[in-house]
């Protein structure tokens, strides 16, 4: 179906069809991707490229996932114009990185002016367990599933933190889980070390972490930040899986025509209407925040109700169980005592007080109640259905260049998940 | 991984035994023997001194890639280890060195964090050799498609600044001895010895040189006073001292230096590797002796035009 329509590569490839020799600096890549894989459809895109299902071919064994960074494009024709630094830092560290909870790289083909990174294919991610589990109606993620999930994340995390590599854009799009039920960390486009960096970590990227995970020390505009933005993310991550919905579900500011990041008000409002105002005497460096003034005008623009009462988490807590029937005496079990724990410890303001990954896997939530499965789907009746993989032919083709129609799509995850409901 | 050296892509794949290095080459040289022939270039170290030293600190102070001296110096650094590493899979007489050097240093920006638009960094290449760089930005973007792809996409390197800053608490080196130690490690670049040696090995002969040698001239930097440098670690004695630091017999030497000697004799480091750095430091600022900027900017034009390595 693929064989010829199928534009994963540009048409014409310029050094193969055009020069037969190679000339001095000319670039051809000595391995070619239609050489090495069969492309059987396309997975999902976004502002870097598109990301399509492969199986290897000429005795290469398995299925990949494939993710091709877009050239740019200047006038109709593509041009080498420097490699997008986000590109380079996924490219180097996933070279680098190895570990069983780390999405693992089997190779990376440069090829007619495009990146081909290509990874194991995994057939799950947690967007979409997540998802499945709310349909046809909601039905909670089975505690032990969970406590897999959250173990295993907060390995791989242990990894990266430990070799220095701040991931900074972690949601349950970016977990991917495998068929036989490992976890893996997805996606380190926006991941960099922090190892005494250059330039200050905010210099680069003014804004990271999708808006609904972003930690509230970014919120108030912080320059320095550190491993804890990783794990106030993963907090709202073992919320999600909890109750099956994202649980600070702010709406993003825009940036203005000055291109000036503006405070998230809303997001704020949302983290704040759950764990309460956070306060200088438990968050000491809260008051010199960028956007304290900001969070002050929030507190006397509003109703003063639920801003002067403490954290509601563990009321929060409480209900999310009772509506998921999760009790110790339900098919599902319960997170218990523990699980609130564990989130109360994670979901903490200060962010040189939140919990590190290696406390996190040292918490009674997991050394409590026995063993652990390295597979998340054990004991688990009922199958989740397979990544859905389009053979949309006019999607692909009539988009002249990949994720050029989508980009500035802020989270590509939202786009997935609307675009799943409509059908 | 990202911060541990011993499970890196450098430990792993860019890490050679001076005999291997030497196959290497011999094997390039061996698929172009016409060229080699045709082309002789200068020493490799001279030309490193050509490019690396001069040229590259040219372009940096151009671009005023940061404030701080060890932003640049990393970027530096890291583009002279891409270099090196791309040399062992291609010969030199195949490629426009102008070219590579501007990929890698290009690549090794944004590598650091410190990234420069490829117009810019074309532009002010430009503005040093006009004559063999193109204004074509396509040429560069090209360039790097080849420099990672050579690489393997192993982009991150591990350096002996990051040693020599977390050994300088204890030891207890004073500014003027890590500034030495500093430039020390910028000189080793200009050599084989970031393909021979883990950066420890390299950051611990950098501090000894600083302590033992004391040379008159702290903080040269670039590669001024180095036949200073050179002379004192020819005939200061030195060299004996650092012999016997082998047979952990240092009787009687400063306190200072018999503090690093206890230090040595209990970490596991390997002496040999050191002092064999420490020769090969010593050989560099000899070989500084005969640099003459103008024969290897002959050569290389020479080569660049008549095989159109420009074009």
């Amino acid at each position: 179906m693929f064989g010829k329509g199928f534009p994963f590569m540009n048409s014409g490839g310029f050094y193969s069809h055009a020069i037969e020799s190679r000339r001095p600096g000319g670039y051809t890549s000595k391995v070619r991707v239609r050489d090495r894989y069969n492309i059987v459809g396309f997975i999902s895109s976004g502002t870097y490229g598109r990301v399509y299902k492969a199986v290897g071919k000429n005795g290469k064994k398995g299925e990949f996932a494939i993710k091709k960074f877009k050239p740019d494009k200047e006038g109709e024709t593509i041009q080498y114009t420097g490699l997008s630094q986000s590109a380079i830092r996924e490219m180097a560290l996933c070279t680098e990185l190895s570990h069983a909870n780390v999405v693992q790289l089997e190779e990376i083909i440069l090829e007619d002016k495009c990146i081909f990174m290509v990874f194991e294919y995994t057939e799950h991610d947690l967007l979409q367990i997540i998802h499945h589990h709310t349909q046809p109606q909601r039905h909670a993620i089975p505690a032990p599933m969970v406590r897999s999930i959250m173990f295993q994340l907060l390995n791989g995390l242990l990894y990266l933190h430990t070799n220095w590599v701040l991931h900074r854009d972690l949601k349950p799009a970016n977990i991917l889980v495998t068929s036989s039920g490992a976890i893996r960390i997805g996606d380190l486009g926006l991941a960099r070390l922090f190892y005494k960096p250059l330039n200050s970590l905010f210099s680069g990227d003014k804004v990271v972490v999708t808006i609904w995970y972003r930690a509230p020390e970014l919120l108030m505009g912080s320059r320095h930040y550190t491993p804890a933005v990783d794990m106030w993310a993963i907090g709202c991550i073992f919320a999600e899986l909890l109750s099956l919905r994202p649980i600070f579900k702010g709406e993003e500011a825009k940036m203005d025509s000055k291109k000036t990041v503006p405070f998230q008000r809303n997001q704020m409002m949302k983290i704040v209407e759950i764990l309460g105002l956070p306060r200088k005497e438990s968050w000491p460096g809260l008051a010199s925040m960028p956007e304290y003034s900001q969070l002050q005008s929030l507190v006397l623009h509003r109703q003063p109700s639920h801003f002067h009462r403490g954290s509601n988490l563990e009321g929060w807590y409480q209900s999310c169980l009772k509506n998921g029937g999760y009790s110790s005496t339900s098919s599902a079990g319960t997170p218990g005592a523990d699980g609130f724990d564990l989130l109360s410890r994670m979901l903490e303001y200060d962010p040189s007080k939140r919990m590190t990954a290696e406390q996190a896997l040292e918490h009674p939530y997991f050394t409590n109640g026995g063993p652990i499965s390295g597979n998340c789907f054990e004991g688990i009746e009922g199958k989740y259905p397979h990544r859905r993989v389009t053979q949309d032919d006019n999607d692909i083709r009539t988009g002249s260049l990949p994720g050029t129609k989508r980009s500035g799509l802020p989270d590509d995850s939202l786009m997935r998940a609307s675009k799943r409901l409509k059908e | 991984m990202a911060a541990n050296y011993w499970a890196s892509t450098q430990r792993r794949h860019w890490l050679f035994s001076r005999e291997k290095l030497a196959d290497i080459r011999e094997g390039l040289r061996e698929k172009d023997k016409v060229a080699h022939s045709q082309f002789p270039l200068p020493d490799q170290r001279l030309l490193n001194i050509y490019f690396n030293q001069r040229r590259l600190i040219q372009i940096i102070e151009l671009i005023k890639l940061g404030k701080r001296m060890s932003t640049r110096q990393q970027a530096i650094a890291t583009a002279q280890v891409y270099l090196k590493r791309f040399y062992t899979k291609n010969e030199i007489r195949q490629t426009s060195p102008y070219l590579v050097l501007t990929t890698a240093f290009y690549l090794a920006c944004k590598m650091e964090e410190s990234p420069q638009h490829i117009r810019f960094v074309v532009g002010e290449a430009r503005g040093l050799w006009p004559e063999f760089i193109t204004p074509d930005v396509a040429k560069l973007g090209e360039c790097e498609f080849a420099l990672i792809s050579e690489l393997s996409s192993q982009l991150i390197v591990h350096h002996p600044y990051r040693t020599l800053s977390e050994l300088q608490t204890e030891l207890s080196l004073t500014s003027d001895e890590i500034a030495l130690a500093w430039s020390v490690i910028n000189d080793h670049y200009l050599t084989d010895l970031p393909l021979l040696h883990p950066p420890h090995v390299i950051a611990i002969m950098a501090i000894i040189v600083a302590v033992v040698f004391k040379p008159t001239h702290p903080s040269a930097y670039p590669g001024t006073g180095q036949s200073a440098l050179a002379g004192s670690m020819r005939d200061g004695g030195g060299m004996q001292m650092l012999a016997a630091l082998s047979d952990k017999t240092g009787s009687g030497p400063p306190p200072k230096i018999q503090k690093l000697v206890g230090w040595l004799a209990e970490s596991e480091v390997d002496i040999k590797a050191v002092i064999e750095c420490t020769q090969e430091l010593v050989s560099l600022y000899e070989v500084w002796e005969q640099y003459s900027e103008k024969s290897c900017k002959e050569l290389l034009g020479r080569m660049v035009k008549s095989k159109n390595l420009d074009k």
